[in-house]
């Protein structure tokens, strides 16, 4: 390794010795990518209790699942298993904080892998998106459908695989309708849901189903990825380094900015490149001021899931406030386009400082009072306490990610757990409740937004000088790392292989409704079904995503289609039931 | 019926033969502006975005824009809409659910494309899993481009789109005539040191700022190269900003060093 890493000390030694004491011969190989990031090659056998063996001994928790194409490398598929590992002394000693990379070789005339997902329940999507993707099997693996790739999509064809097929190519469908098929959940009197796939107070299609008895709902099964394009491909062939951050932007509408600081931090880290202290400064507002108006986002949905649409509107008027402050610092509302691997492309000057530290605080006195209106309104508590409760087991199982698990007792935040920016620079504290239920996590957004407003001042008042950008250093192939960002959902993690032709070799990104998604499936059961729009939006997956609900009643074995809208109405006005009209 | 009309046709023939507009409904269409004037239903269709777009149509909802006051109105169902906006690009998985939305909106109805990914495929114009901009499919009326759009510019399309203003899509060719000449910027300065000082500006401050700080720092230079330093302070005290001190402070260095070499 180079001099500079050698500087520094490594974290997560402690864990390696942990691994090699207890599976001995089976480490093959231990390299370092940076102080805290260590990839240990294990044989494929050995794959799932080494992973379940960091997740549950070592205080582990699953950040990623990459698989790569290394045949042009080395001949063979390699899977990497990211996780944060975090140890489980809490107390006794300072916390050793570092990701392990667990990477088993896949060999191409066989490829299978056993799959880790009964041991450790949260790669379950990950698997499926690798099965779809590369055509790697994962054997053992309870869920059989598809995840990522549409319906009509052929088989045997694998976008990410080298050798497959030009990024360009479009095969014919091969089936003209939907035919994605559902859980069975058999018993006595369900009822189905199907929401979607569009739906009108927002967003990204997708499609629900929730099997009720009654009014209370025993399990869903959800089908996203109608939106799936094929990002990681495009930035594989057509882009090169710096364009990839314009596309990273463009993964979500409105945490765009930490996919893209998330995505240069994963080069910067694999290069080594020293980005100027100014720049880490400035990401960092950045990143705070989209933290605000996702946050009143939300908490304008929480507000208009309980019926409180006077609350909704105010909370959107206010969030045109931080919109605004977003338009000031980078000359864009959505999505800024202000990084570039090696620092940022804007400064903030006298004039932007001046009108920020205004409008900041007019945000703070307005949200505080329309938080204590929120808060004092009877309904909100009624409606959200004990509802869609996450319990802690399920969410140790399942990896969430910011509000959803903090919500459940868990302290943990990537910016504390693993800084990068300027998060370590500046004090701030990790807000997390224990209630576990709609509530917290709506608790928990407004904490953090006055969290974030005093970052951003902090920052701004103890912004250094100097240059904004690294210029000047060279692309070093097949190098890689990981670049993580606490997004206001939760934390988004990108695993970035650079190429040989200022192209990225391999670029996996996960935002942080993928980890959050599988254990809605938990929050959801239980509750009753005027209670389940609320549930969704309290994990924010970038909203309810969903138009009509398919009931299954599992005594009187009929399935009704409830549209979306009479669901919403439900939810609010808590009267007429869908269920007996339909 | 619907399912089975869009079930017969193939992918390929979609975008050769795209929906051609019936040309009752074409008349219809004019009737229909004339009278709407108000009360405009609005149903949204996301082919595959980012969000980006559908959070900036919301915005435009709210308080601050609120489109509602010129009557128009987001509705959840596409049986009950007069405008169909389709955002993003086409994914695989929605071609047939907007075509489903397409037909079931009654006739005559108004299909917008929105943002660069509905009005092109934008950056992904030429994935694997989509299939391009919405025009490629359906029959578009008005383009509202942006990556994404603003508000206001929403509520710009949306005149557009009833008729209250006309789209403004004009082509102009210009030809370079023999005495025409693009002006260099700053030609008393030196190539060099033009090219050091924007570039350390560039670090400094970024783009826009560094070549707005960088055209001030080159204007005082060429305006009077033996004061330049007591103008340049002049116009620090004024501005009283101190990073731009530090930053024309660099520039200064800059200068010196060229000098000095020279």
């Amino acid at each position: 390794m180079t001099l500079l890493m050698e500087e520094k000390p490594k974290v997560g030694t402690k864990y390696v010795a942990a691994l090699r004491a207890r599976f001995g011969a089976a480490i093959l190989e231990e390299s370092w990518q940076a102080p805290d990031q260590v990839t240990v090659t294990v044989p494929l056998n050995s794959l799932p209790d080494v992973v379940a063996m960091l997740y549950y001994e070592q205080g582990g928790w699953l950040a990623t699942v990459a698989a790569n194409d290394e045949r042009p490398l080395n001949g063979q598929f390699a899977i990497y298993y990211v996780l944060s590992v975090e140890g489980t002394n809490e107390g006794s000693q300072a916390p050793e904080n570092a990701y392990v990379l667990v990477r088993a070789q896949i060999p191409p005339h066989q490829p299978e892998f056993p799959s880790v997902t009964p041991k450790v329940p949260a790669a379950i999507w990950y698997e499926r998106e690798v099965r779809d993707m590369f055509g790697i099997q994962p054997i053992g693996m309870p869920d059989e459908r598809r995840l990522v790739l549409p319906d009509d999509w052929p088989d045997g064809l694998y976008p990410l695989r080298k050798d497959t097929m030009d990024y360009r190519y479009r095969p014919e469908p091969v089936v003209e309708d939907e035919n994605y098929e559902f859980i069975n959940v058999e018993g006595e009197g369900v009822v189905q849901v199907p929401l979607g796939p569009l739906h009108m107070t927002s967003d990204e299609p997708g499609h629900f189903r929730l099997y009720v008895d009654g009014e209370h709902i025993i399990d869903a099964d959800y089908r996203l990825f109608y939106v799936h394009r094929g990002m990681e491909k495009l930035a594989e062939s057509r882009l090169n380094y710096d364009q990839v951050t314009f596309l990273a932007d463009r993964i979500c509408g409105i945490c765009g900015y930490a996919h893209n600081v998330a995505y240069s931090s994963s080069i910067e880290r694999a290069l080594e490149i020293d980005v100027p202290l100014r720049a880490q400064y400035i990401r960092t507002i950045l990143l705070e001021v989209e933290r605000l108006h996702s946050h009143l986002l939300n908490l304008g949905l929480a507000c208009h899931f309980v019926g409180f649409d006077t609350g909704f509107m105010n909370f959107f008027r206010v969030r045109e406030k931080a919109m605004k402050m977003a338009e000031m610092l980078t000359g864009s509302r959505k999505t800024y386009g202000v990084n570039l691997i090696g620092g940022v492309r804007r400064d903030i000057l006298k004039e932007q400082r001046t009108l920020i530290t205004q409008v900041l605080g007019e945000l703070k006195s307005e949200v505080a009072d329309l938080v204590s209106i929120l808060l004092e309104t009877p309904n909100i508590v009624q409606r959200t306490q004990n509802i869609g409760r996450l319990e802690p087991q399920v969410a140790r199982d399942f990896s969430p990610v910011g509000p959803t698990l903090r919500g459940s007792g868990f302290a943990r935040d990537i910016r504390v757990i693993h800084p990068y920016a300027a998060y370590d620079r500046v004090p701030w504290h990790v807000v997390s409740k224990d209630g576990c239920d709609v509530l917290s996590r709506t608790l928990i957004r407004a904490e953090e937004f006055f969290e974030s407003i005093s970052l951003i001042e902090r920052c701004l008042d103890s912004m250094p000088a100097g240059p904004i950008l690294t210029e000047g250093f060279k692309y070093k192939p097949y190098k890689y790392a990981l670049g993580y960002v606490e997004a206001p959902r939760g934390e988004d993690i990108h695993w970035s292989m650079l190429g040989d032709n200022q192209k990225i070799y391999r670029w996996k990104c996960r935002a942080s409704s993928y980890n959050n998604w599988p254990p809605l499936r938990y929050m959801l059961r239980g509750n009753t079904i005027s209670d389940a729009p609320l549930i969704v939006a309290s994990i924010d997956p970038c909203y309810s995503c969903t138009e009509r609900v398919t009931v299954v009643d599992v005594r009187k074995k009929k399935a009704t289609i409830i549209p979306y809208k009479e669901m919403e109405r439900y939810c609010i006005e808590r009267k007429d039931s869908p269920l007996k009209k339909y | 019926m619907l399912r089975d009309s869009v079930s017969n046709l193939t992918v390929a023939e979609h975008s050769k033969y795209s929906i051609h507009e019936d040309p009752a409904a074409g008349q219809l269409k004019a009737a229909l502006l004339k009278d709407i004037h108000r009360s405009v239903y609005v149903y949204r269709v996301d082919c595959g975005g980012c969000n980006g777009c559908e959070i900036e149509i919301f915005a435009a909802l709210t308080p601050l824009f609120d489109v509602e006051r010129f009557g128009i109105k987001v509705v959840s169902s596409p049986r009950h809409a007069d405008v169909l906006v389709y955002t993003g690009s086409m994914t695989r998985s929605m071609r047939v659910p907007a075509l489903r939305a397409y037909h079931a909106a009654p006739e005559p109805k108004i299909c917008v494309a929105y943002g660069a990914c509905g009005c092109s495929g934008g950056i992904f114009h030429d994935l694997y899993c989509v299939w391009g901009g919405a025009d490629k499919f359906i029959p578009i009326d008005v383009y509202i481009p942006g990556c994404p759009p603003t508000p206001a510019a929403t509520i710009y399309g949306f005149a557009i789109s009833l008729g209250i203003l006309g789209q403004k899509l004009k082509t102009s060719h210009h030809v370079q005539g023999e005495d025409e000449h693009v002006s260099l910027a700053h030609p008393q300065v030196p190539y060099l040191l033009r090219v050091q000082l924007e570039r350390e500006s560039r670090r400094m401050a970024g783009y826009l700022y560094g070549k707005q700080i960088a055209d001030t720092f080159l204007t005082m230079l060429e305006e009077n190269p033996n004061q330049v330093k007591e103008n340049v302070q002049a116009y620090l005290d004024k501005q009283a900003d101190p990073r731009l001190s530090e930053i024309v402070a660099r520039l200064v260095t800059v200068y010196d060093g060229y000098q000095g070499a020279v």
